[in-house]
């Protein structure tokens, strides 16, 4: 290798234009987008509908061409079947085979990866149950919930077992407990040092899980970096107390005045996120179910 | 490194072209293929060789097996090319309709071997159909020769001699199964592997599935009439130009000359059919296959999906 390491996404200048047939009207669906990804990152593409995420990682995987400038994978060209050696991806909304069974399916792409048999069985009974799927793994994908094909769909990506996994909405049309799931994993892969994009428009699922975030709109990364710096209220502090009685609370209050050009701005009952709500009723309901039982 | 970890540990080294490759895109292929159920196609041929047999009962024994032969032979072809066009129309538009293709690029497979998958994976289904097709064909028509020479010798107004039953037999079996049947078995095929290339080529650029049909049947027929066009455009007599002869040939490349492997119906009016025609079938095969392949790749390795 001639560097030292190349990154592990390294996008430049890349421009991608739709021509609508049989019309002069033309999409530009990115526009002069450049970023790049260290090798063992997670990177968090965002950006509302249209703004050009999924675009950019077919280009990245060379499922089409850019217009102008480039995309390589680990130093190797986008375009060069070689690139995709190292990468696994998991496409929006993905739909597989359905007359094939769970097992079937990670063969078959575990095939394609290039991999032996006696491989293939070892990855895809790690995998299945990495991806909680090996109660289903006889039954045919026709049959398969949306968010048990995001699933097999996520154990297709790693099957080959990449340092690269791009995965485009992971989270889309998955229930709370399921996308935590995937966010888990996602963390898993970052601990076994793989590099992970993935483009979302939940925020806070992005925020739970990534290192680093680019915000694409209208295909221009209008905003880049880590997310820590990109979020970070520099000149505020937060304070979570349980069982403080009102007089404390009143001390506290006291205290803050003391001090110069300080500022207590809210003082209440933290709220829980809704999804952390649904959660935890969730897990009520089904450990009183354990009980029943 | 230990033991394990070598195992688990998969190699990064990318083969540019990989025959596993390509027979796991078969094979998956195949499989999507039965699973649709087109094998129940079976009992439609059935009924329709089964009802051949039952229907002519008044010819006499020659016109039978002929009939027989012929409604076989006719109805093996016309399946076969179904399936190879409407089979093949299936696969690819399919694949990027349901953004399947995505999950296949995106693994390290070249495009190239993704179209000779799909082909291999269609002309597996088509060989092992025409071979079910051709033993149930085969089955009945050994049935029915047997039955004709008992017929025979039972409405026969004498006591039969040996040397008699053996002359029937030799009359009666020359016309029934006989090996030459094989080749007509194996144009059959031939036909339907270029009718699957051309419908392959086609879904390269066709978006649909039923536009890749319809454009398919279209050079299907086209290929069918185009040696009756050409007898009749150079039966003057007079030497065809230059251009004439470019033309025709360009013709004959676009338009598979399907006329050429029907060879069936010589077959079973009792005709030799050559080797040299049957070596030239494959030839011509081949080059198609090769054809379209090519041009299918150029199409689809600049595809944006
Ligand atoms: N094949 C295509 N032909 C024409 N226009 C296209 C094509 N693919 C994408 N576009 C356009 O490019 C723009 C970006 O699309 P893209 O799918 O990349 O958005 P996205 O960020 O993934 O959106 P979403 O969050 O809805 O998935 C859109 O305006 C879309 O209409
Ligand atoms: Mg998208």
């Amino acid at each position: 290798m001639a560097n030292a390491s190349p990154p592990a996404v390294l996008i430049e200048g890349l421009t991608k234009i739709f021509r609508l047939p049989f019309r002069k009207e033309e999409v530009v669906a990115v526009d002069d987008l450049s970023l790049e990804v260290g090798a063992g990152e997670v990177y968090g593409l965002i950006g509302p509908n249209g703004s050009g995420k999924s675009t950019t990682m077919k280009v990245l995987l060379g499922l089409i061409a850019p217009s102008a400038g480039k995309a390589s994978i680990f130093g190797l060209d986008s375009a060069d079947t070689a690139s995709r050696g190292s990468v696994g991806f998991l496409p929006e909304n993905p739909y597989f085979y359905k007359y094939l069974t769970g097992s079937e399916t990670l063969a078959f792409y575990g095939k394609l990866c290039g991999l032996s048999g006696k491989q293939i069985r070892r990855r895809s009974e790690e995998l299945l149950e990495l991806v909680d799927l090996t109660s289903a793994r006889d039954r045919r994908l026709g049959g398969y919930s949306k968010g048990m094909l995001q699933r097999i769909g996520l154990a297709q990506a790693l099957v080959g077992d990449p340092r690269l996994v791009v995965l485009d909405e992971p989270t889309a049309g998955v229930d709370p407990a399921g996308s935590r799931k995937i966010r888990d994993l996602v963390l898993e892969l970052k601990r076994r040092g793989i590099t992970v994009i993935l483009s979302s428009h939940l925020l806070e699922q992005v925020q739970e899980v990534c290192d680093e975030v680019g915000i694409i709109f209208n295909g221009r990364l209008v905003r880049e970096g880590k997310l820590d710096d990109l979020i970070a209220i520099e000149d505020q502090s937060e304070i979570v107390l349980q069982n403080a009685s009102p007089q404390l609370l009143e001390r506290i209050g006291a205290l803050v005045d003391e001090e110069d050009g300080a500022q207590m701005l809210r003082c209440g009952n933290p709220r829980t996120t809704l999804e952390r709500l649904f959660l935890k009723a969730i897990s009520e309901g089904s450990s009183q179910e354990g009980e029943d039982h | 490194m230990n033991q394990e970890a070598q195992d688990t540990a998969i190699s990064r080294r990318h083969k540019v072209f990989s025959a596993l490759r390509i027979w796991a895109i078969a094979r998956n292929t195949f499989t999507q293929l039965v699973r649709m159920k087109v094998f129940y196609f079976m009992l439609i041929f059935s009924a329709l060789i089964i009802g051949a047999n039952l229907l002519f009962l008044s010819f006499t024994f020659e016109q039978e097996l002929k009939i027989l032969k012929d409604v076989s032979f006719g109805a093996m072809s016309l399946f076969a090319s179904i399936f190879a066009i409407v089979g093949t129309a299936l696969l690819i538009p399919k694949d990027i309709e349901d953004r399947t293709l995505y999950t296949i690029l995106t693994k390290p497979v070249p495009r190239i071997e993704y179209l000779l998958g799909k082909l291999m994976g269609i002309l597996l289904l088509l060989a092992v159909s025409i071979l079910l097709m051709s033993l149930l064909f085969f089955t009945v028509l050994y049935i029915r020769q047997h039955g004709i020479l008992t017929e025979k010798i039972a409405s026969f107004p004498r006591q039969v001699s040996d040397a008699q039953i053996a002359l029937f037999r030799e009359d009666i079996f020359s016309r029934g199964l006989q090996p030459e049947l094989l080749l007509g078995v194996l144009a059959v095929f031939l036909k339907a592997a270029v009718a699957a290339a051309v419908a392959l080529f086609v879904s390269t650029f066709a978006s649909s599935t039923l536009f890749t049909i319809i454009v398919s049947l279209v050079v299907y027929f086209i290929g069918h009439a185009q040696s009756l066009a050409l007898d009749y455009y150079f039966a003057e007599g007079e030497m065809p130009s230059a251009a004439q002869r470019f033309f025709a040939g360009l013709i004959g490349v676009v338009f598979p000359n399907f006329q050429l492997f029907n060879v069936t119906d010589g077959l079973t009016a009792g005709e030799v059919v050559s080797a040299s025609l049957m070596a030239r079938l494959v030839g011509l095969t081949a080059f198609y296959l090769t054809i379209y392949s090519l041009v299918s790749w150029l199409i689809f390795a600049k595809k944006e999906l």
